[in-house]
């Protein structure tokens, strides 16, 4: 049925936005959507094609006129509006879900880091790095790799500025954490500190910004 | 800008502050404007890069004290810091806030900007063609090839246009810094005329109060 498919992708889209990962790429429901769009094309060349055909065989012939033929000009009509309405469909998914890659990419998770970090869970016992590769698009994959690399060479002209760090406004700069993962050795300004699993520190807020985004450290309140 | 908020306080307070103070003040009146307005406001080129100098000499002196590693400077220490995170969130924050509506109403902006170049910055001018020449691709690859020529655009105005605008009327609350004269507003009983005073809190239409707060006669809250 026309427009059924389209219908899906909105609801998914709809269903993705609230949820904290990404669901996988529905390729069957967009192929077909885009197909559906490939046949009403095709219906929409058939039905003009008796027209152009008969104009220029015979002088006299029927131009395309919509009041004359009033059932042509609204199937036309019909079949325009349903393709518009596919592309809509198809943007609005394609465009949710980017708009969730590109928040990832905000939140320290891209997609390369994304893939290694699945990895360890993986080689931990779970392998779940399978998963998460096949629910995203190749062209979502590429999309993620580029966006993440815009955003750095956007963060790299406000290096003193660090925009990605946290949109809290910050009250302590000094701050507890609880390491969750062994997160090895980190530089700081009063020396270097080794974060090892369950170990707790008293450290600046804006040294460990980035582990606690990635997970490895909790910040205690 | 600066001398416009310095003959306030210089009916309010006798010294003049002093101009590292004013470009404080002029920050977050801009963070606060740029976080309520529904549009976007036109680029503080000056102001932003006044603050982010000042940053970078603070996050020197900082490095240097701590080399010095005289225990006395410690809690000197630690209030530079504190000030340093906050100026560093405040323009944080103010950055994407403005990403965040120039992804939200990307092609909007991008015409806009032909016409007023000082509302996107140099650097958010690059992100926002890069990041739709990103987009546009991805949903060419994806989906977008197949469909016939005509409906390929992602800016086409005819019939329903692609185009999103932020909404102008919201009603934003304002404060009137400086007399600004009366602005119209729309009400049920037709049109009316309100007289903005120095001190007066309003809510009023995004629209109505717009250009006072570029003028800088009306701040957001």
């Amino acid at each position: 049925m026309y427009a059924e498919q389209a219908t899906k992708l909105v609801l998914d889209a709809k269903r993705l936005a609230s949820l904290p990962h990404l669901p996988p790429y529905a390729t069957t429901t967009v192929r077909s959507v885009t197909k559906e769009v490939r046949d009403i094309e095709r219906e929409n060349s058939r039905l003009l094609a008796q027209f152009t055909a008969a104009s220029t065989q015979s002088s006299d012939g029927r131009r395309f006129d919509p009041s004359n033929d009033p059932g042509t000009a609204a199937a036309l009509l019909v079949n325009h509006l349903s393709m518009r309405r596919n592309k809509r469909c198809l943007l609005a998914y394609h465009r949710t879900r980017t708009n969730k890659l590109e928040e990832m990419c905000w939140n320290g998770a891209d997609v390369a880091e994304l893939q290694t970090s699945t990895v360890q869970v993986s080689a931990a016992g779970e392998p779940r790095h399978a998963t998460t590769a096949s629910s995203l698009s190749a062209e979502e994959e590429l999309y993620a790799h580029q966006y993440s690399d815009l955003l750095a060479a956007y963060k790299g002209q406000w290096t003193d500025i660090d925009l990605t760090g946290s949109l809290e406004p910050p009250k302590d700069i000094f701050i507890d954490v609880r390491v969750l993962k062994d997160a090895g050795e980190i530089q700081t300004e009063y020396g270097s500190i080794t974060l090892t699993k369950n170990s707790q520190f008293y450290v600046r807020q804006g040294d460990v910004e980035r582990l606690i985004q990635q997970g490895y450290l909790q910040r205690l309140s | 800008m600066d001398d416009d908020i310095s003959d306030i306080l210089a009916s309010v307070s006798a010294p003049l502050p002093s101009q590292r103070k004013l470009d404080l003040q002029a920050l977050t009146r801009a963070w606060v404007n740029e976080r309520t307005s529904p549009t976007l406001l036109p680029y503080p080129s000056q102001l932003i890069d006044r603050v982010t100098d000042r940053i970078k000499k603070q996050i020197e002196t900082i490095e240097e004290m701590t080399s010095d590693m005289d225990p006395k400077s410690n809690f000197i220490l630690v209030v530079l810091q504190t000030e340093l995170e906050r100026f560093k969130f405040l323009v944080r924050s103010f950055l994407r806030a403005r990403l965040a509506k120039i992804d939200k109403f990307p092609y909007h902006y991008r015409d806009l900007a032909l016409s007023d170049p000082n509302i996107l910055s140099h650097l958010e001018q690059q992100y926002l063609q890069s990041h739709q020449a990103l987009l546009a691709s991805h949903y060419h690859a994806s989906f977008l090839s197949i469909f016939p020529q005509g409906l390929q655009k992602l800016d086409d105005t005819t019939g329903l246009s692609m185009i999103d605008r932020p909404e102008e009327d919201s009603a934003v609350f304002c404060r009137v810094l400086r007399d600004a004269g009366g602005v119209v507003i729309q009400s049920e009983g037709g049109a009316g005329e309100v007289e903005l005073t120095r001190g007066d809190v309003w809510v009023l239409r995004w629209r109505a109060v717009k250009d006072a707060v570029v003028r800088g006669d009306v701040e957001l809250l």
